[in-house]
């Protein structure tokens, strides 16, 4: 078994980590796009060169290291299913990053069913979709429904825009739809293969911010002093540290697990789909809330580092279904996209 | 043993119903209930009902002014009052100032002081902690020089809860350098207005301006403005924290948590049913409903004891403990019940925009985020293991 990095993916990773630290904000994307990172999510077939689980998990990895917020999960998502679909040309277009897609797949009033606040009827859409990332710079949006995927133009009638700030940094939006004309792309478990890319893209970035979130609280228990000494000397909050790097561990193996399955059979697939997202989900809470308390009141400040990687962390558990979603699923043996 | 509330008290929790269902606006307890900021004039305007009720001060004795309440009608009050979602009795002066000076101040520092915070002539705020001195509090360095009539003060405080509202401030600071360092500590007066007070705010992760630094430059402090001895300070802010923890559990406040809880399970649709009948979620309420249940006991035993006139010692530290984590999980069940809906933070300035319809999700995603607070404050909760496991060491 080899666990390490191609050589190819190394390199990867090394341009990820140059651009991330010369780009932030708007200016990410096209330096991304540029460099070829959206292609490496994707394959051949898609518009990309890579596409693999590898790939996908260093790359997103990355970004939640960096603290960078976007929505490539999107891009990636969209792509991927806009080729499934035989949308090659848009895919492609993504798939370069001269077109941006959006993915509507939260609804309001509900605890991760679809079609509660969306309804069909033939090629038409009525309900609202929430917490839309990249909503306002999207040219298409990929729409969840109880049981299909659906492609809208953002400029389609009927569709309205309501933008605000996210909780992990960027823009998203509620989209209304009125009676909005879309095409169906397929159905749901047709996509299996790019949804479950979008779970590796969340995990993978949380990940990044797991380990980043335990790398600030381990330097400030190293430097924090009271009492005379550097708090990490009281065993208590040593452990508490040790249990932290523990669970790391426990949420880079889960990412790695689906990252290796990503292309296997779907039952197989689906499983570690579930798996991975409970078992980050539960980290990325976990070190949230420990990196607070470790911390103490400076760990709750804006100005400090730590906030916004507690809200990404967070969000990353929140989007396309929490860890209890998960685990409720992989306990009943359920299918991930159905 | 008899667990039930004696007649007397019934009617007292009674009273106190009839007095919310009359006095608390609708409007207020709504803006209460999601959480979101109360202007100074809101808070103002409940304490001045309270006080003209003769409510404001449960917790002083009679002869200054306070109800003289029980330690049982105190916590039927702060229950009765957190379940109709009302504001909550800002503690700076009420909680924590009032029974210093009525324990250790002068017959003029009672005189002028006390009335003055039962008629909301002043707002205090409160000045412990430092950058260097969490958790270490007596490592505190802010210093303040005997010049004549007065101490100049210098340095600086932080975690100044409703700072940006006060005109005055109660503050440790260090007189001396000498021995202990708990032995060079005073309890000091100081007006917000005097030349070398700054305030700045300090914005918390879920977006809230709630605590501030307060900065000292050369500030001029008249003598009679130090509470007691010099150097005596650290003795009074240990009895100060004995009184900032009653109401610790915050049986009321989790209470009120899990109404809400239950309302949004019930409401929030998760695989075609209400949330509420999802077997992995339900658990997960009752078994923090059991919790509270327990907790709650713990609370009125400790209660008990308290009313006839033992002093709670490690048992506060137990409560605050339970309790907080009660809270805690309350609030992050209460978010996670949104699932997907709950990624946006209530923007409570500026003009980015909002989504639709989700207040009540906005102010759980906002709630769980702040009350990581309760853990920390007070004594964080790593304090309190620490006073236990050292009480019971000594027992």
């Amino acid at each position: 078994m080899d666990f390490a990095l191609s050589d190819e993916h190394r390199m990867l990773q090394d341009t990820l980590r140059g651009l991330l630290a010369r780009h932030q904000g708007d200016d990410l994307w096209p330096a991304l796009a540029e460099a070829g990172v959206i292609g490496a999510l994707l394959t051949e077939d898609e518009g990309g060169f890579d596409g693999s689980g590898s790939a996908i998990a260093l790359t997103f990895e990355e970004l939640g290291r960096a603290g960078a917020s976007m929505p490539l999960v999107a891009a990636m998502i969209g792509a991927s299913a806009l080729a499934t679909a035989g949308q090659g040309d848009l895919a492609a277009e993504v798939a370069e990053g001269s077109a941006r897609v959006a993915f509507a797949d939260a609804e309001p009033g509900t605890r991760y069913d679809r079609g509660v606040a969306i309804s069909v009827d033939g090629d038409r859409l009525t309900g609202r979709k929430t917490m839309v990332a990249g909503a306002e710079d999207a040219r298409a949006i990929i729409v969840t429904t109880a049981d299909a995927l659906w492609l809208v133009d953002a400029k389609a009638e009927g569709l309205t825009l309501n933008a605000y700030p996210l909780m992990e940094g960027g823009r998203g939006a509620d989209l209304t739809f009125a009676d909005t004309p879309a095409t169906r792309l397929g159905a749901l478990d047709d996509f299996g293969a790019a949804l479950s890319r979008g779970i590796l893209g969340h995990s993978a970035f949380a990940l990044g911010g797991i380990i980043a979130a335990s790398d600030l609280t381990l330097d400030y228990l190293k430097t924090r002093k009271q009492f005379g000494r550097a708090i990490l000397e009281f065993q208590a909050l040593a452990h508490r540290i040790a249990d932290l790097a523990v669970e790391v561990e426990q949420a880079r193996s889960a990412v790695t697990n689906l990252s290796g399955h990503l292309t296997a059979e779907p039952a197989i697939r689906d499983r570690h789909v579930q798996a991975c997202k409970a078992t980050v989900g539960r980290v990325a809470r976990l070190v949230a809330e420990e990196s607070v308390q470790l911390h103490g009141g400076i760990g709750m400040t804006e100005e400090y580092a730590l906030a916004g990687m507690i809200r990404r962390l967070l969000a990353a558990d929140t989007a396309m279904g929490d860890a209890d979603y998960h685990l409720e699923r992989f306990a009943n043996g359920e299918p991930a996209w159905a | 043993m008899d667990m039930r509330f004696t007649p007397d008290e019934l009617a007292f929790a009674a009273e106190v119903r009839e007095f919310l269902a009359s006095e608390l606006d609708p409007a207020l307890a709504e803006k209460n209930r999601l959480h979101q900021s109360l202007t100074k004039a809101e808070m103002e305007g409940w304490h001045a009902k309270l006080h003209a009720k003769g409510w404001l001060a449960g917790n002083w004795p009679r002869e200054f002014g306070g109800a003289g309440w029980t330690a049982i009608q105190r916590h039927i009050f702060e229950e009765e009052s957190a379940k109709a979602h009302a504001p909550r009795i800002v503690p700076f002066g009420i909680a924590m100032l009032g029974p210093v000076l009525q324990k250790f101040g002068s017959k003029e520092q009672q005189d002028y002081w006390l009335p003055r915070i039962l008629n909301g002539d002043d707002w205090w705020c409160q000045g412990y902690s430092e950058p260097g001195a969490g958790s270490d509090l007596a490592g505190l360095r802010c210093r303040a020089e005997r010049q004549g009539d007065h101490y100049v003060v210098n340095g600086q405080k932080t975690w100044t809860t409703l700072g940006q509202h006060a005109n005055m401030i109660f503050c440790l600071v260090r007189t001396s350098t000498e021995g202990k360092k708990q032995e060079g500590i005073s309890f000091l007066l100081i007006d917000m207005d005097t030349p070398g007070v700054t305030v700045r705010p300090i914005v918390l992760l879920d977006g809230t301006a709630e605590v501030n630094e307060v900065f000292f430059d050369d500030v001029k402090v008249p003598v009679e403005n130090l509470v007691g001895e010099e150097n005596k300070g650290w003795t009074y802010a240990k009895y100060l924290l004995t009184h900032e923890r009653t109401n610790i559990a915050g049986v009321g406040f989790a209470t009120a948590a899990l109404d809400n809880l239950k309302r949004v399970a019930k409401a929030q649709i998760h695989r075609g049913k209400p949330l509420d009948q999802d077997p992995l979620f339900a658990a997960q309420i009752a078994t923090t409903e059991i919790e509270l249940m327990a907790m709650s006991t713990t609370n009125l035993r400790m209660l008990s004891v308290a009313a006839q006139g033992q002093a709670p010692g490690v048992e506060s530290s137990m409560l605050k403990i339970k309790g907080t984590q009660i809270r805690q999980q309350l609030d992050a069940l209460t978010r996670r019940a949104y699932g997907g809906w709950a990624q946006a933070l209530p923007m409570e300035t500026g003009n980015q925009g909002q989504p639709l319809d989700a207040d009540d999700v906005l102010s759980a995603t906002a709630n769980y985020l702040n009350n990581r607070k309760l853990s920390i404050y007070g004594g964080s909760n790593e304090i309190q293991r620490g006073i236990i496991a050292g009480t019971l060491a000594k027992g």
